[in-house]
C-alpha cells in the first residue's frame, strides 16, 4: 500500500524530517507500506489540508492544528499565548487529559494523531527589543496566529496582515517594525539580516504552536496489524526525535541571530506574566466567546503542571 | 489564428429573447466584477493610508481584498465569455473544413459546459460544507467562509449559463463555429 | 503506471485539448478532471473547486488587475502619443530617429504597464501611422512596435513576473529589479538593429526626418511629467517602506486613473468604463488561467509527475548549459502556442527544482524565461502583439509584421545568450538595492 503525506515546509525543515523518519522506519520494517511525502505545499496549501485529510483524500499531514481553528474552535488552544511555558511542559501537556479531549475532537473528524509536537518561537524588532507589552505599543507588527495578534493589539500594537513570505521585505523597507513567529521561520526567512534585536524562546516563552503529524483514521484502521504496529513504532521514535529537535531549534535560532550581530534579549518572569495578563483579557476571552465548553478545555489545559 | 481579438466583439443573440436575457445577466455580472476591482483599489489604498499615515491596525483589508478579487474573477467569467475574451489556440479549427469544424466546435462547447457544470456542482458542495459548519477563516477578522465561497457556484453557474446560450446560438447558426469566418484558414493571409 | 509515462500521456492530452480551440483555462480544467478521475478516483474531483479557490486565495494576485489598469488607463489617453512625440523631437537628428524614439517610448511606457499588448497599443496607435507616413518600410514600422511592446513584461511592473513570483515564492520586488538592466539591454539591441536596418535601406526620405526647433523641444517636456510622476510615485511606494509590492500596484492604478481623469480629462463615464471593461476582461482571463493552472499542477503533483520529471532530469547528468539550452527550447516552443501566464504556471513548478539543483539562480532564470515569453508574443500562432498591430494597422499583412519582427527575435536570443554569459546583468541591480538574496 502507499500512503501520502502533505506538509508546507521545505525538505530541510524539522517537520519534514519527522515525516521522513516515519517513512524510513516504516520502510525498514518491510511491511509492504510505502510512504510518499509531498513537501512545500506541493499538494495542498498549508491551511487547506485539514478537510482533505478528514475525507481521506490525503492520508497524513504535518499540520499546525490551529489552522483549523475556524472549523473547530478548540484547536485555537493549541496556539494560545502563555499556555505552554517550555518544551518539557509541552511534552507533559501532550500526555494530559486536555490533549485527550483534542484527540477526541480529531477522531470525530475521522483523524488521529501519530506524532505530537510543539515548536516555539519568539519576537524580533527592527530597531528595539521586544520583551514586555509596553515594547510593542505603536509598532506595526505581524504575528503568526490569531490569538497572538489579539494579544499584541491589546498591548497597543498595530496589526498588519501579510503572508510570512512578505516578512523579510516588509521588515527591510520598514513597513513592519516587529514580528512574532516560529524560530525556524525566523531563520529560514533570514530575518536576522533585517532586525536589531531578537527575543528567542528561552526560560519564558509565549509562542508555542502544536504541529502534529496527523493521519486519516479510516486509512489507519484499514491497514493490517503488522503495518499498524510498524507505523506506531515509527511514530514513537519520531515523537522523541521531534521533541529533541524542537529544543535544538530555539538554540540554533539564538546562535544564528547572535552570529549575525543581532542583539539577543531575554523575557523575564514578570514580563511573561504581564503578557499573559493581556492575553487573558484579549485572546483567551475571544476564544471563550467562540464556544460553550471553551472554559472547561481552557481549565484543563491550564491545570497541566 | 487566435488570441482574444483586439476589437470588441460579443455574443450575438439573433433576436432571441432568452439569449438576450442571458447576455444581459453576464453583462451585469461583468459590471459587478469591474466594480469589485475598483473597490479593491480603494480598499488597498485605504489600508496603506491607515497603516502608513495613521499607524493604525489593518485587520480586514488584505483578506477582504483577496476575497473581492476572487469574486471579481468568478463573476467576470460569464462576462469575459460574453465578450469572447477567454484566450484559446484555434490551430486545429482553422485546419478543418467547415463541416468538421462545426462538429469540433460542438465537442469543445460540450466539454466547456461539462467542466463548468462539474465546478458548479462541487463548488456548491464546497460552499454548502462551509455554510453547514459555520466555518470561519480564523484570522483576527474571522469572517464566515461561506460568503467568499459563494463566488464559486455563482460564477461557474453564470459561466455555464452563458456557454449554454452560446451553444444554442451556434446550433441555430446565429453564430459561426469558434466565431470564425467560414473561409478563415491557417495561412497568414487568411487571417486578414 | 510509471509517472514518466503518465507524464507523457498528460503532455499529449494537454496539447490535443488545447489545440482543439477550447479556451486555455477550460482546457486545463478538462485535462485535470480527466486524469484525476482516472487515476485518483471520482471522489478526488470534489477537490477541484477547493484547489481552484486556494490558488486564487492570494493577496499578491491583486497586483495583476492593478498593473493592467495602470496600462489601460494611460493608454486610453494621449499620454502615449505625448511620450512618443517628445522623444521624436529630441531624436530626429539620428538617422532612423523615428524608430528609435518609438522603441524608447515603448520602453518608458513599459515602466508603467504590466502587460505587453497594452504597451504595444499605446505606442503603436501613434507610432505606426507616423513611421509609415515618413516612408519607413511597413516591416520596420510594425516589427519595431510589436517587439518594443514585449518589453511590457520585462521592464517592471510586469504581470508575468508577479505570476512567477507567486508560483515560485520568490520576492516580487527582487524580480522587478532584475528586469531593469536586461530591459535596457534589449532596448539598446532593438535600437541598434533599427538604426542599422534603416541605414542599410538607404532611404533618403527616412534619413531626413522632421526638424524641430529648440523651442519645440523644450515645449513638449512638461507633457512627459505625468509619466515621471507615476513612475517615481510607484517606485517610491515600493522601495521606500510605504507598501509591499502587491499593495503598490493599487497605488499605481489609483495614480494612473487620477492622472487620466484630471490631466487628460478622461471624465466621460463611457471612457472610464472602456478602461475598466478592458482591464476586467484581461484580468479575469488571466486569473481564470491561474486558478485552472493551479488545479492542473495539483493533478501533476498528485500523480507524482512533477516530482518524477524533476528527478529524471536531475539524473540525466548533462552539462548544465546543455540543460539550460534544452529548457530554453522547451519554453520557446510552448511560448509559441500558449500565453505567458499559462506557460509560467505550468512550467515553473517542474522547472524550478531542476534550475536550482543545476545551480542557476531563480531570479536570473525569471528574466530568461520572460524573454522567451516575449518571443512568444511576437511569434505565430498565438502572438498577442501581432494581433494588436493587426488591429491598429489592418492593411499591413500579418506576414509583413512577422517578417519585420524576426530580426528583433534574433535580438532577444542574443540577449538570452548575453544573460547566460553575464548573469550579473540580471542580478546586479536587485542585489544592489535589496542586499544579497535571502
Ligand atoms: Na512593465
Ligand atoms: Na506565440
Amino acid at each position: 500500500a502507499e500512503l501520502r503525506v502533505s506538509h508546507q515546509w521545505s525538505e530541510g525543515d524539522v517537520r519534514h524530517k519527522v515525516a521522513q523518519m516515519v517513512a524510513d522506519e516504516v520502510a525498514a520494517a518491510d511491511v509492504d507500506l510505502d510512504i510518499r511525502i509531498f513537501p512545500s505545499e506541493s499538494l495542498f496549501k498549508a491551511r487547506e489540508q485539514y478537510k482533505p485529510l478528514s475525507r481521506g483524500q490525503v492520508d497524513m499531514i504535518v499540520f499546525p492544528l490551529s489552522y483549523a481553528g475556524g472549523l473547530r474552535n478548540a484547536y485555537n488552544l493549541t496556539l494560545m499565548p502563555g499556555l505552554v511555558k517550555n518544551h518539557d511542559h509541552a511534552a507533559r501537556l501532550n500526555e494530559s487529559e486536555f490533549m485527550a479531549e483534542i484527540e477526541a475532537i480529531l477522531n470525530e473528524d475521522n483523524i488521529m494523531t501519530l506524532v505530537p509536537g510543539y515548536l516555539a518561537g519568539g519576537f524580533a524588532g527592527t530597531e528595539e527589543c521586544i520583551t514586555k507589552p509596553e515594547d510593542v505599543a505603536g509598532k506595526q507588527m505581524r504575528a503568526a496566529g490569531k490569538a497572538f495578534e489579539q494579544m499584541l493589539a491589546g498591548a497597543g500594537a498595530s496589526i498588519a496582515s501579510m503572508s510570512s513570505a512578505e516578512l523579510y521585505n516588509a521588515m527591510q523597507t520598514g513597513v513592519l517594525d516587529a514580528a512574532n513567529t516560529s524560530s525556524s521561520s525566523f531563520v529560514s526567512y533570514r530575518i536576522y539580516e533585517q532586525v536589531a534585536c531578537f527575543t528567542p524562546a528561552g526560560d519564558y516563552a509565549l509562542w508555542f504552536m502544536y504541529q502534529p503529524l496527523l493521519m486519516n483514521k479510516s486509512t489507519f484502521d484499514g491497514l493490517n496489524e503488522e503495518q499498524q504496529t510498524a507505523l506506531m513504532e515509527a511514530a514513537e521514535k519520531a515523537t522523541a526525535f521531534y521533541l529533541e529537535e524542537a529544543k535544538k531549534e530555539d538554540g540554533e535560532a539564538r546562535d544564528t541571530f547572535a552570529e549575525n550581530g543581532v542583539e539577543i534579549a531575554e523575557m523575564t518572569e514578570e514580563e511573561f506574566d504581564a503578557w499573559r495578563q493581556i492575553a487573558q483579557e484579549t485572546a483567551y476571552q475571544a476564544f471563550l466567546d467562540g464556544s460553550e465548553d471553551g472554559q472547561k478545555l481552557l481549565d484543563m489545559a491550564l491545570s497541566v503542571e | 489564428m487566435s488570441g482574444p481579438s483586439p476589437a470588441t466583439s460579443s455574443a450575438p443573440h439573433g433576436g432571441n429573447i432568452v439569449l438576450r436575457a442571458i447576455g444581459l445577466l453576464s453583462q451585469i455580472a461583468g459590471v459587478v466584477s469591474a466594480l469589485l476591482i475598483v473597490a479593491s483599489v480603494a480598499v488597498t489604498c485605504q489600508m496603506i493610508f491607515i497603516r502608513f499615515v495613521l499607524n493604525g491596525s489593518t485587520i480586514w483589508q488584505t483578506e477582504g481584498v483577496t476575497y473581492m478579487m476572487i469574486a471579481a474573477t468568478m463573476l467576470g467569467l460569464p462576462y469575459v465569455q460574453f465578450l469572447r475574451g477567454h484566450v484559446n489556440v484555434d490551430l486545429l479549427p482553422l485546419m478543418l473544413p467547415p463541416g468538421a469544424r462545426r462538429v469540433l466546435a460542438f465537442v469543445v462547447m460540450a466539454c466547456t459546459l461539462g467542466i463548468a457544470g462539474l465546478m458548479l456542482w462541487h463548488g456548491y458542495h464546497f460552499w454548502h460544507e462551509a455554510w453547514d459548519w459555520g466555518e470561519t477563516s480564523n484570522s483576527p477578522w474571522n469572517p464566515k467562509l461561506w460568503v467568499p465561497y459563494l463566488a464559486l457556484p455563482l460564477g461557474f453557474g453564470l459561466y455555464a449559463l452563458q456557454i449554454a446560450a452560446d451553444f444554442y446560438a451556434m446550433s441555430r447558426e446565429i453564430e459561426e463555429p469558434f466565431g470564425l469566418a467560414p473561409d478563415a484558414r491557417l495561412t497568414p493571409e487568411g487571417a486578414e | 503506471m510509471d509517472p514518466l509515462t503518465l507524464g507523457s500521456l498528460v503532455a499529449l492530452a494537454t496539447i490535443g485539448v488545447l489545440f482543439s480551440g477550447i479556451s486555455v483555462a477550460a482546457g486545463l480544467l478538462v485535462v485535470s478532471a480527466g486524469f484525476i478521475l482516472i487515476f485518483d478516483g471520482a471522489s478526488s474531483l470534489s477537490l477541484m473547486p477547493e484547489v481552484f479557490f486556494g490558488k486564487l486565495d492570494n493577496f499578491a494576485l491583486l497586483s495583476i488587475p492593478m498593473f493592467i489598469i495602470m496600462g489601460a488607463a494611460i493608454s486610453s489617453t494621449r499620454a502615449g502619443a505625448d511620450l512618443y512625440e517628445a522623444l521624436e523631437r529630441w531624436l530626429t537628428r539620428i538617422p532612423g530617429g523615428l524608430v528609435v524614439s518609438n522603441l524608447g517610448a515603448c520602453a518608458l511606457f513599459s515602466a508603467m504597464s504590466g502587460s505587453s499588448p497594452a504597451t504595444c497599443a499605446a505606442i503603436g496607435k501613434m507610432g505606426i501611422p507616423e513611421m509609415r507616413k515618413r516612408g519607413y518600410p511597413d516591416a520596420v514600422a510594425a516589427g519595431s512596435i510589436a517587439a518594443g511592446g514585449t518589453l511590457g513584461i520585462l521592464i517592471p511592473p510586469s504581470v508575468t513576473m508577479i505570476v512567477y513570483g507567486i508560483a515560485t515564492e520568490t520576492s516580487i520586488g527582487r524580480l522587478f529589479l532584475a528586469g531593469v538592466v536586461p530591459g535596457i539591454l534589449l532596448v539598446a539591441l532593438f535600437m541598434l538593429w533599427s538604426l542599422y536596418s534603416t541605414w542599410k535601406s538607404g532611404n533618403a526620405q527616412v534619413l531626413q526626418a522632421g526638424n524641430y526647433s529648440w523651442r519645440e523641444r523644450i515645449e513638449i517636456l512638461p507633457r512627459v511629467l505625468p509619466f515621471l510622476a507615476i513612475i517615481v510615485g510607484v517606485l517610491y511606494a515600493m522601495y521606500g517602506g510605504i507598501a509591499t509590492p502587491s499593495e503598490t500596484a493599487a497605488v499605481g492604478a489609483l495614480l494612473c486613473l487620477l492622472i487620466a481623469m484630471v490631466i487628460y480629462s478622461m471624465w466621460s463615464p463611457r471612457a472610464i468604463w472602456t478602461v475598466l471593461r478592458d482591464s476586467t476582461k484581461e484580468s479575469v482571463m488571466i486569473l481564470f488561467i491561474i486558478g485552472a493552472a493551479g488545479v492542473f499542477s495539483y493533478m501533476l503533483s498528485s500523480l507524482f509527475i512533477t516530482q518524477s520529471i524533476a528527478a529524471w532530469i536531475g539524473d540525466l547528468e548533462v552539462n548544465r548549459w546543455v540543460l539550460m539550452a534544452m529548457i530554453n527550447l522547451f519554453l520557446l516552443v510552448t511560448g509559441f502556442f500558449l500565453p505567458p501566464v499559462a506557460v509560467i504556471l505550468m512550467a515553473a513548478p517542474i522547472l524550478l527544482p531542476i534550475i536550482t539543483t543545476a545551480g542557476f539562480d531563480p531570479i536570473w532564470f525569471a528574466v530568461v524565461l520572460t524573454i522567451n515569453m516575449e518571443i512568444g508574443l511576437i511569434s505565430p500562432p498565438v502572438g498577442l502583439n501581432l494581433y494588436v498591430i493587426n488591429g491598429i494597422a489592418p492593411d499591413i499583412k500579418l506576414k509583413t509584421i512577422l517578417m519585420g519582427s524576426l530580426p528583433y527575435v534574433a535580438c532577444m536570443v542574443v540577449a538570452i545568450v548575453l544573460l547566460c554569459l553575464f548573469p550579473g546583468l540580471a542580478l546586479w541591480l536587485p542585489d544592489l538595492v535589496m542586499g544579497d538574496a535571502p
